[in-house]
């Protein structure tokens, strides 16, 4: 897959025409206020309609969105590692591998409590590295031990394996889960050196490292917080993520103990304090995560548009484009479920996260 | 019904003794009611707070799992539900207020930790966290409402059957106790009333009878004195009288 020569430029101008397509401010401001069945035909006009025409006779409402969303994004992330080659490809499908965990984690799930592999197949958002032959593999077998069988060759067969003993004691699904995650992040910036060729300074390469330490920085200031917060007996050291810059492992071990000494250290790293000092001025005050983690979405998104414009035929504005799409499904997504549980149009335009 | 009863003097005396028994037993009733109605009053404000807090707990719950439903998706939601492993376990046993025997509910791993809950924590957010949370205090206020709500209403029933065993002692078993009571004695004094005229009926004629043979055995003394006395003088005077008397048709 990763043979042949990389070729940025044209999938850059693949994925810039796929970008206009995107859903703007003012396509929001009308599926605000809309209703379920409503959002359903609007998108039926748009970049969506071969998907809703497709699931429309199987499913309704909020739940065709939802899958029409997830079925739409996996189309365009498949179509990207189409069109990529050689280096390319490695950088956008190790990003992607994070759609390989999630359908991991619902095939895992989906054995666990022994769901048929038919519900199991509509929860799969089908855009990640893994092949479709190997997912439909492991959709036919029935215990967790088949499924890591399946996965040989794989990142996921040597993580994996190692938390089933784990799991075989404990019986939860807490040890393969988080290997997955692991084996995902550390996977994000393994080999970027050898994949350039160098370790970068400066240019595009540099910033996509710096934005994969975006992603593993939030995602154990996330962890760490959420660790902080509900005074569990867990080890800090075994949820933290190598290769970011923002905590090494024992100083994430220290300040998980203290609450606001965690929150001061992330407010005095030079690279994101400023970004996410609002963010964390609310944390402090409201004591509430999901406001903190929104801002931190938010901050992923504005640093990926940051490196589409500067870079702009680099694998960063590929990534810019993942990460739009991303939110935008999500955002529609949120439009919708808020729409049918009842959300004001405020609180659900203080949900969104548009840049 | 009072006049169902046989006016004896036993009737009385059984009567009396349950007359007794049933004012003991009132009393101790209308205590028990009383008791019964305080320990209720206090249950009754717990169950109130307790109520008012499931209500929030439920639109709070139901707030979070909507946002993370909405944030996160329903496919998100519905997976890390899937990973629960432990599941909460009840308990219960029986407590004594005052003779009622109400539940106590003992609940276990409703709360759990962050890494009981089954979901990987690396790739979930906080709201799967707090829309987990929010659900098992919900759980927590469901299961203590239907402790102090069941509580509640076993003490109400048991107040209910007191109040009416308390009512049918006052209002209707001891009236209907006393007025057999009055009757009985009513009709024993009037029986002992008659037994008394009647007694006095049969002296006074008896002293009648006795007068009255008195008085003729006076007569017949003196007719014979009399006889005795003017023989001769009164013998043709007395057949001819006797004979005027005795032959009516012989003029």
């Amino acid at each position: 897959m990763s043979a042949g020569a990389s070729n940025p430029e044209y999938v850059n101008a693949r994925v810039r025409s796929r970008r206009a397509s995107l859903f703007s401010d003012e396509d929001y401001r009308k599926l605000i206020r809309m209703g379920p069945s409503e959002i359903a035909r609007f998108m039926e006009e748009t970049e969506y309609e071969r998907e809703i025409n497709a699931l429309g006779s199987r499913f309704s409402g909020v739940d065709l969105i939802e899958y029409a969303l997830n079925r739409n994004l996996a189309k365009h992330f498949d179509d990207m590692l189409d069109w990529a080659d050689g280096r390319l490809y490695d950088l956008i499908a190790r990003y992607l591998r994070k759609f390989d965990v999630w359908n991991l984690k619902t095939i895992i799930r989906g054995i666990y409590t022994d769901s048929d592999a038919e519900a199991i197949q509509t929860d799969l958002i089908r855009a990640g590295d893994l092949e479709d032959r190997t997912i439909d593999r492991l959709l036919e077998v029935d215990t967790i031990e088949d499924a890591i069988e399946v996965l040989y060759g794989t990142i996921y067969y040597d993580p994996l394996s190692e938390a089933y003993e784990e799991y075989e004691e404990t019986g939860a699904l807490v040890p393969l889960e988080n290997a997955l995650d692991r084996a995902f992040f550390e996977h994000l910036l393994e080999d970027v050196t050898r994949s350039f060729g160098y370790e970068p300074s400066e240019g595009p390469e540099a910033l996509y490292v710096e934005f994969l330490q975006a992603e593993i920085d939030f995602r154990n200031a996330r962890n760490a917080l959420r660790l902080a917060r509900s005074g569990a007996d867990l080890d800090p050291a075994s949820y933290y993520i190598e290769g970011g810059v923002l905590f090494d492992e024992s100083e994430l071990s220290r300040l998980v103990g203290n609450y606001d000494e965690l929150v001061d250290h992330i407010a005095e790293n030079k690279r994101y304090g400023d970004r996410l000092s609002a963010a964390l001025d609310r944390l402090r005050d409201a004591d509430s995560l999901i406001q903190f983690e929104h801002a931190l979405d938010a901050a992923l998104l504005e640093y990926a548009d940051t490196l589409s414009s500067i870079y702009p035929t680099s694998v960063s504005a590929v990534l810019s484009y993942i990460l739009a799409k991303e939110r935008e499904v999500e955002n529609i997504r949120a439009i919708a479920r808020g729409r049918e549980v009842g959300l004001t149009e405020s609180e659900i335009e203080e949900e969104l996260v548009i840049l | 019904m009072a006049k169902d009863v046989k006016p004896t003097r036993k009737n009385l005396m059984e009567i009396e003794d349950r007359i007794e028994l049933s004012e003991r037993g009132h009393g101790t009733l209308e205590k028990k009611r009383d008791g019964l109605i305080m320990e209720f009053m206090d249950i009754l404000d717990k169950a109130q707070d307790v109520r008012g807090d499931l209500a929030d707990d439920y639109e709070d719950a139901q707030k979070t799992i909507n946002m993370a439903r909405a944030m996160e998706g329903d496919v998100a939601v519905r997976g890390a539900a899937a990973a629960l492993q432990e599941h909460p376990e009840i308990t219960t046993e029986s407590k004594n207020i005052m003779g009622v025997v109400v539940p106590q509910i003992e609940s276990s791993r409703v709360s759990k930790s962050l890494d009981q809950r089954g979901y990987g924590i690396m790739g979930t957010s906080a709201r799967i966290d707090e829309a987990a949370e929010a659900y098992e205090d919900l759980l927590e206020s469901i299961i203590l409402a239907a402790e102090v709500e069941t509580a509640m209403k076993k003490m109400l029933r048991e107040i209910e059957t007191t109040k009416r065993r308390v009512n049918a002692l006052e209002f209707k078993l001891l009236p209907d106790l006393y007025d057999s009571q009055e009757y009985i004695e009513q009709k024993l004094e009037e029986q002992e009333r008659e037994e008394t005229f009647r007694l006095k009926k049969i002296k006074d004629k008896k002293e009648q009878e006795e007068r009255a043979e008195r008085e003729a055995k006076d007569d017949v003394e003196e007719t014979r004195a009399a006889a005795t006395g003017d023989t001769a003088g009164t013998e043709s005077e007395e057949m001819g009288q006797s004979t005027a008397g005795g032959v009516p048709g012989g003029d």
